[in-house]
């Protein structure tokens, strides 16, 4: 695998900095989780459950006494089992007991690369900040993910997803127009944030592989952001035609470059959805023929893209007319089939449940630990033909228990024994 | 604080040569900023993205495209004389970005095997709608297309009626979100079959569906399913309308621990309008929960009080992860991001302006981002990179 050989410390937390080290132990970095018992993983403890094989548990924010049950096991939180595959290890070492911060320090020594999603200023009031690491370690790539980042005025600004998103315009680049914006109900800049948390892993060691020199990368969950809006922005910046304006955003409309049809239509069945998007003549004379050429598309309104563009709402009402009687994936294949670009909406139950070519590809892999059964789980999406990512990682194993590979990594890092590791247990240092 | 003194590039003198559609530029403006020598092989017409609107001042023109721009900067551009000549360019580079099927790479002379067996050690990433096999694989997809598919979709949207009928759809959030983020996940992909490349492997062919890109987000969803049966409903955040208008997303991360209520109730009580709040039965998240419409009562009475800029700074003085809603161009008036240098401008002096762009993605003092060439004009490098792209680059 494309990283193998490559080590990294990895003490994020959350969302935003696990999905950067869930990208590198897919492409085969051993990535070694920096934990706490008394402390753990906010999502460790989380609903939704993952259940007892072959039950259901309890939904999201529920607060039931099953739920109180589960969150018993620092194992059980679902949404650990998303951002967590990769094949991570997992050790538990407190960095406020001197023996764990010297251990901390011996294990800086040995990795490539260290990874935190704290606040700016939570090493440092261990005694573990970049200047003590990289006197370990010159040649360390240290990479700190956190909200706004650990240079400029507003570094104790805290960030979920969605306040990043509300910040850097994705949350009102998305709605109906002239309503307040919906957003997103998910934290997306978890996710992008990761991203360019990998590259900032791979940015510092190719930079490494080169000068010889380490570094630390600071990202915040900003910046990834701001080059989404794309030419909104500049649209707004050259032009003077600001986004924040009458009509904007226009829902699932798109103007550069027009579609007409184009959007969401509902199809047979509650809440059931298809998207369909026409961008060219042939696009829309292969519609019209599987529509089987009805009156209303010959209306000379609808002769051009112009027209349709600028009729849109009857043309959609046409054509909802025709979606509205069909299970959306027989919509989908029927225009495809004719050149036609569509879309099911999908859920997460269709994603797992119903899509041939997630399934077809080999998206999901099943995966489970000690505690939990096998799931099937989502790693790095793309193929790579001399160096095949792997969604179990260097170790071929779903997301680590709290803790399991504690006697293993200081063992096989620090050449500690098995009663050494037992002492410093008992000593309270790997709590 | 200590700064790492300033490096090079960790890209410099990498070779990347992009042909494609739209949908991996993004994927190509990340490795220029890396530092990489990003050449665009456009047709003589110029590639798609420049023929589509919004344009500078409004005044069409394949060098004028905004679209364009945002994701072309800091790349070079060539019109090859025909598809040998950009077969030939393929083989003198270290990384080929495209967005062809099998056949068509095939037809146009950049099949992987044939660029393999010219050379070696070249990485070729096609991103494509679905990827190059599966039942889908042939179907068309735009952005919408890819964020109904994936579930973006249907996770986002406004609520539903009282009825718990929904009367709006699904929404995709503007900008080509899907495809950025494929082109994300191109450009890891890369950047990771150089590392290995530079450890004594080889080239290789990477294969990116945008489908499963797109499929590999919405956070929890997923889980929710696996764990419980349920599906996620679409639905905003909740927000607190400002005394100006503006909407602030204020969230109340209860989970995280009893010190985010103690920060908001502090706050509330500083700012005289905690209320019933201040009675030590809310400091109970159970009666906190069940009584939560007091608690927004409550910061409906703050919002009132303050302007959005002012109230997303004043529920962030008191701890709470809120944040005002902005628009892109509002972004760029951000103090913080004005602080770490995050926005750019740019010359162009054949427009007689100069353009701002976002910048670095993150900040990497041991290796600047690159950010110093605007977008190209058509062809503008066609014979420089004619003349300096005569041989295979050198080894790294």
């Amino acid at each position: 695998m494309a990283l193998a050989g490559n080590r990294i410390l990895d003490f994020t937390r959350l969302g935003f900095g696990a999905q950067a080290t869930l990208i590198c132990g897919c492409l085969g970095a051993d990535v070694i989780r920096v934990e706490s018992t008394t402390r753990p993983d906010p999502i460790r403890v989380m609903p939704p459950y993952v259940p007892e094989p072959g039950r259901h548990g309890e939904g999201f924010g529920a607060a039931t006494l099953a739920n109180a049950t589960a969150a018993t096991s620092p194992n059980r939180g679902g949404i650990f089992y998303k951002y967590n595959t990769g094949g991570k290890r997992s050790i538990t070492v407190d960095a406020r007991h001197p023996e764990g911060l010297a251990l901390l320090k011996r294990l800086v020594a040995e990795v490539d690369v260290v990874t935190e999603s704290f606040a700016a200023g939570t090493l440092e009031r261990w005694g573990l900040g970049y200047d003590v690491m990289a006197a370990i370690k010159p040649e360390l790539v240290y990479v700190s993910m956190c909200g706004f980042g650990h240079e400029g005025p507003d570094t104790r600004h805290v960030t979920m997803g969605p306040t990043a998103q509300a910040l850097t315009g994705l949350t009102f680049l998305t709605g109906l127009p002239d309503r307040a914006p919906s957003g997103w109900s998910f934290s997306y800049l978890d996710h992008v944030g990761g991203y360019l948390g990998a590259v900032a892993i791979l940015c510092g060691l190719l930079h490494r592989r080169r000068s010889g020199a380490g570094q630390h990368i600071d990202v915040s969950q900003l910046e990834p952001a701001t080059a989404l809006s794309g030419a909104i922005l500049l649209d707004a910046l050259c032009n003077g035609r600001p986004a924040r304006r009458p009509g904007f955003p226009t829902g699932n409309r798109r103007d550069h470059p027009p579609s007409a049809p184009g959007g969401a239509y509902r199809a047979l069945g509650p809440d059931r959805w298809v998207v369909i998007s026409c961008r060219t003549e042939g696009q829309w004379s292969a519609l019209v023929e599987v529509l089987g050429r009805p009156d209303w598309a010959g209306d000379p309104r609808f002769a051009t893209l112009a027209g349709r563009v600028e009729h849109a709402d009857d043309l959609d009402r046409h054509l909802e007319a025709w979606t509205r009687t069909l299970d959306r994936y027989e919509v989908m294949d029927l225009l495809q089939g004719a050149g036609v670009p569509a879309g099911a909406v999908q859920d997460a139950a269709d994603r797992l449940e119903r899509d041939p070519q997630l399934a077809a590809r080999g998206h999901f892999t099943m995966l489970g630990n000690d505690e939990v059964a096998p799931l099937p789980l989502e790693g790095l999406p793309v193929r790579m033909s001399a160096t095949p990512p792997r969604t179990g990682g260097l170790f071929d194993r779903g997301p680590p228990c709290l803790g399991q590979d504690n006697e293993q990594v200081l063992g096989e890092l620090l050449g500690l024994s098995a009663d050494e590791v037992a002492a410093l247990a008992a000593d309270g240092a790997l709590s | 604080m200590r700064e790492d003194p300033p490096g090079q590039a960790p890209l410099a003198g990498v070779r990347v040569l992009e042909c494609a559609d739209p949908s991996v530029e993004y994927g190509g403006r990340l490795l220029a900023g890396l530092g990489a020598d990003v050449v665009k092989a456009e047709p003589p017409e110029g590639c798609e993205s420049r023929h589509s609107g919004p344009f500078v001042d409004d005044a069409p023109g394949p060098d004028r495209c905004l679209a364009f721009w945002a994701d072309n900067v800091g790349k070079r551009s060539v019109v090859p004389a025909d598809d040998a000549e950009l077969a030939g360019l393929c083989t003198r580079a270290d990384v080929v970005l495209h967005s062809l099927g099998p056949a068509e790479a095939a037809r146009r002379g950049l099949g992987f095997d044939a660029l393999h067996r010219a050379r070696p050690e070249l990485i070729v990433c096609a991103l494509t709608p679905f990827g190059q096999s599966g039942p889908w694989a042939d179907y068309l997809a735009d952005d919408l297309v890819l964020m109904a598919l994936g579930g973006s979709m249907a996770a986002c949207g406004y609520g539903p009626g009282p009825d718990g009928d929904y009367d709006t759809p699904p929404l995709a959030c503007m900008g080509d979100q899907a495809w950025r983020t494929a082109a994300t996940y191109a450009a890891i992909a890369v950047l990771a079959a150089l590392a290995w490349r530079d450890d004594g492997g080889t080239g290789q062919f990477i294969d990116v569906s945008a489908h499963e890109c797109s499929a590999s987000m919405t956070e929890w969803h997923l889980m929710t399913y696996l764990c419980s049966g349920a599906v996620h409903r679409r639905g905003p955040h909740p927000t607190l309308t400002a005394a100006d208008g503006r909407l602030v997303a204020a969230l109340n991360p209860d989970f995280l621990g009893p010190h985010v209520f103690a920060g908001m109730l502090a706050m509330l009580e500083a700012e005289g309008v905690a209320g019933p709040l201040s009675d030590p039965q809310f400091a109970d998240p159970g009666y906190r929960s069940a009584n939560y419409r007091e608690v927004w009562r409550a910061l409906k009475r703050l919002a009132a009080l303050h302007d959005g800029e002012a109230l997303y700074r004043l529920g962030q003085g008191a701890g709470l992860p809120w944040g005002v809603i902005r628009s892109p161009e509002e972004v760029v008036e951000d103090r913080h991001l004005r602080a770490r240098g995050h926005f750019v401008a740019l010359e162009h002096p054949e427009l007689d302006r100069s353009v701002t762009y976002p910048g670095a993605p993150f900040l990497a003092h041991g290796s600047p981002w690159v950010m110093t060439r605007r977008p190209p004009r058509l062809g503008e490098h066609t014979a420089e990179v004619r003349a300096e792209w005569s041989a295979a680059p050198g080894a790294r």
